[in-house]
């Protein structure tokens, strides 16, 4: 009895003596990211990136002697769960900032949370336009480029490497595959581009050789699609196959070839290019530094979400030092207008929309069936794919 | 002597008499006041400690017990396994969020708006489903329920994928009194208030001749029209019901959270209402809302805990199916005749 007194107390001085000499509290930043289900690769390499980020600027001091602590919690990359789990990280764990949503509809429901409860977020990985124009929200930030920037910088790339091609575009049938195709289309269009037509098939379909009619019909020199995943896979493979790929480029979404499908694709992907704010090959000395500190810390590389990630923690740091502390009115002053360094270059957080404003990379995949290299062919000036502030609300 | 138990534990007990029924009545309702109790002084405790998050996951949990009081209306008293009830409290949900953003942020016009849709969707769901039996139902509102949740997330109008944010939080008058949603508690107790005049309704319906030809049923569905009842019209009628509820309970939620989104119609949240039945104790009305709770609880605390709280729930789920065969309220039931069968016996 008495010995179990005794450690206790013990135990109390100890933690009292341990409280007294840290410096100060942690500043808490709540991560509510996917991180079982099909979006769990996103989830994973957004929590690579922010853990990275976070080691790193802890090892050098923290935010103003402060140390930066992360909270995570599964999303499950559906809205009803993520506001949730926001909840409680707000009121619970009074998280000082959270960030780490996936999908659109987190990203919204979870900024209007964040509103509700006074508090701010960032997104690093959702691209729906809505959530820095039409849905804008003075509590919500997005640190990663949405999908006008990626069709912008595609459209712009096209102008200049096949000056007035004629385009002919594919996409999935579904609400996400025709706005990306009806956005990039009129970004094409806009920088001299001609139509030559447009078909979606529907999603998960196995034989595109129906369209293939229609699209030799059109002679377009470019075709764009969007779709993702094993739809791409089919769709290269079987032009492939029927010998499209001839005299043809391939341009499409951010999403269609990646690093999931293309060992299925093969050599099929050969050629293909598309707008993206991130390539692990991208030859700067930031990016080359953080490459081989993210291979050496999780033996793979980065990609887009893992980079956009990392570069958050930066963005964060800095506007905490500006605002003197982490007050949500002083903080989103000063993350307004504020530019910081990432691998990926300077980025700028637009003020009026709060979209940050970042220079943007036609990357073009080659591949010999085995070895597939991600290589940055053109770089899109962050001003000349941002496109206008859109939003009202502040 | 040895007769006699026999026939008892054969013919069902609580129909031998007015004194068994009545001790037969009480334990489920017993429970039901209980857990009333219980939330009430849950409310109290969290409302002394300034906890609202508790207090709105709460409502969440009660949201959702109305969802799974409808799925145990048609699986636990009537037989049907309806793997698609999210359909309805998806409906109501996407009403009540227009009805409060694009007409007036009014609760009664809201709720009306979401029973009327909810009664016109159940019928005509009720009639394409009914058709088939079986296997074949529980096919069929799986594939209304995803049939309506993907036109959702292709609608430009309803948001698409993205959902629909910016419900407002509004008052809800009650003549001369107002409560406001925004309110943890106030809300909290509205929604409970509203779970437990869901429950008293519905329990009497069950144990009217209308739950009792539901329960003919149940038993033997080919015997019913025998007795003079048409059932495919009370299969109708309990179809119907049990969507109005859902739909009543969905168009609590965006008021609770203030957005909706098309994951509320997916797969999983009936099958979550199913697992929340099952576990919380099929044919109680009372074991969903227990479950719900349960369920509710468990994820938020093992979900923050590890990311395979997946895992946690699935395993939970077997092993009620495994030795709860009557879910947590079911085998709380059995023990309490139990005891006081014995009581009665022994005195």
């Amino acid at each position: 009895m008495t010995k179990t007194t005794l450690l206790g107390t013990a135990a109390l001085i100890l933690l009292g003596l341990a409280g007294g000499a840290s410096a100060a509290e942690p500043i808490r930043i709540g991560v509510v990211t996917p991180l079982s289900g099909t979006y769990a690769p996103i989830g994973q390499q957004v929590r690579w990136g922010l853990e990275l980020a976070t080691k790193e600027a802890n090892a050098a001091g923290g935010i103003m002697g402060r140390q930066i602590e992360l909270l995570f919690e599964d999303e499950e990359a559906n809205p009803a769960v993520a506001t949730q789990k926001a909840e409680k990280l707000f009121q619970v764990n009074k998280v000082d900032f959270l960030t780490g949503t996936v999908n659109s509809g987190s990203t919204l429901a979870v900024g209007q949370l964040a509103e509700r409860n006074g508090r701010l977020i960032a997104t690093t990985v959702s691209f729906s336009d809505a959530i820095t124009t039409d849905k804008c929200s003075p509590n919500v930030f997005r640190v990663n480029a949405r999908a006008g920037q990626q069709s912008a910088a595609l459209a712009e790339w096209l102008a200049k490497d096949k000056p007035k091609a004629k385009v002919y575009y594919l996409g999935p049938d579904y609400e996400m595959g025709r706005s990306t195709v009806a956005a990039f289309k009129a970004a094409a269009e806009k920088t001299g581009a001609q139509s030559t037509g447009e078909v979606f098939a529907p999603l998960g379909s196995k034989d595109y050789s129906q369209y293939f009619g229609q699209l030799r019909a059109a002679r377009p020199s470019v075709l764009y699609t969007s779709t993702a995943g094993n739809d791409t896979v089919r769709l290269l493979t079987q032009m492939g196959e029927y010998g499209l790929l001839r005299n043809l480029t391939i341009v499409g979404a951010s999403g269609t070839v990646t690093a999931q499908n293309i060992g299925a694709i093969g050599k099929a992907a050969d050629g293909f290019v598309t707008g993206v704010g991130y390539s692990a090959e991208l030859a700067t000395p930031e990016n080359k530094a953080f490459v081989a500190a993210f291979r050496k810390a999780y033996d793979t590389a980065p990609d887009l979400y893992g980079a956009d990630s990392y570069g958050l923690i930066g963005f964060f740091k800095a506007a905490v030092e500006k605002a003197g502390g982490t007050d949500t009115d002083a903080l989103r002053k000063a993350m307004e207008g504020l530019s910081w360094n990432t691998p990926q270059g300077t980025k700028t957080m637009r003020a009026g929309d709060h979209q940050a404003v970042q220079d943007m990379y036609a990357v073009r995949i080659s591949s010999d069936g085995t070895n597939n290299r991600f290589d940055v062919v053109g770089t899109v000036p962050g001003d000349a794919a941002i496109g206008p502030d859109l939003c009202t609300r502040f | 002597m040895p007769e006699a138990t026999t026939l008892r534990t054969l013919s069902d007990p609580g129909r031998a008499g007015p004194a068994s029924r009545l001790s037969r009545l009480a334990p489920v309702h017993w429970l039901a006041l209980a857990f009333l109790a219980a939330a009430l002084g849950f409310a109290a405790a969290a409302w002394a400690t300034g906890n609202g998050f508790y207090l709105r996951l709460a409502t969440e949990a009660l949201i959702f017990a109305g969802l799974a009081m409808s799925v145990d209306l048609l699986l636990g008293y009537t037989g049907l396994l309806s793997l698609g009830q999210a359909l309805y409290f998806g409906l109501g949900a996407y009403v009540s969020a227009l009805v409060l953003r694009d007409v007036a942020p009014s609760f009664w016009l809201a709720m009306a708006a979401a029973l009327l849709a909810g009664s016109v969707a159940g019928l005509i769901g009720g009639v394409i489903a009914n058709r088939v039996k079986g296997v074949y139902f529980a096919l069929i509102t799986f594939g209304l329920a995803q049939v309506a949740a993907k036109t959702v997330y292709n609608t430009r109008a309803l948001g698409a994928s993205d959902g629909l944010i910016g419900i407002p939080q509004i008052q809800v008058g009650f003549g001369p009194v107002s409560l406001d949603t925004a309110d943890p508690l106030s809300f909290f107790l509205l929604v409970l208030a509203l779970t437990v005049a869901a429950y008293a309704g519905l329990a009497y319906l069950m144990d009217a001749p209308f739950g009792r030809t539901l329960a003919a049923i149940r038993a033997n569905e080919k015997r019913v029209p025998f007795l003079g009842f048409n059932a495919w019209r009370y299969k109708l009628a309990v179809y119907v019901l049990a969507a109005c509820v859902a739909a009543l309970a969905g168009a609590l939620y965006p008021m609770l959270r203030g957005f909706v989104s098309p994951e509320l119609m997916f797969f999983e949240t009936s099958g979550n209402a199913v697992i929340t039945v099952i576990v919380g104790g099929v044919g109680t009305l009372v074991g969903p809302v227990v479950g719900s709770l349960l369920l509710t609880a468990l994820r938020s605390v093992v979900g923050s805990w590890t990311e395979h709280h997946l895992i946690v729930v699935g395993v939970i789920f077997m092993l009620s199916v495994i030795f709860l065969r009557k879910g947590l309220v079911g085998a709380l039931l059995a023990r309490l005749n139990r005891r006081g069968e014995s009581g009665r016996t022994g005195s």
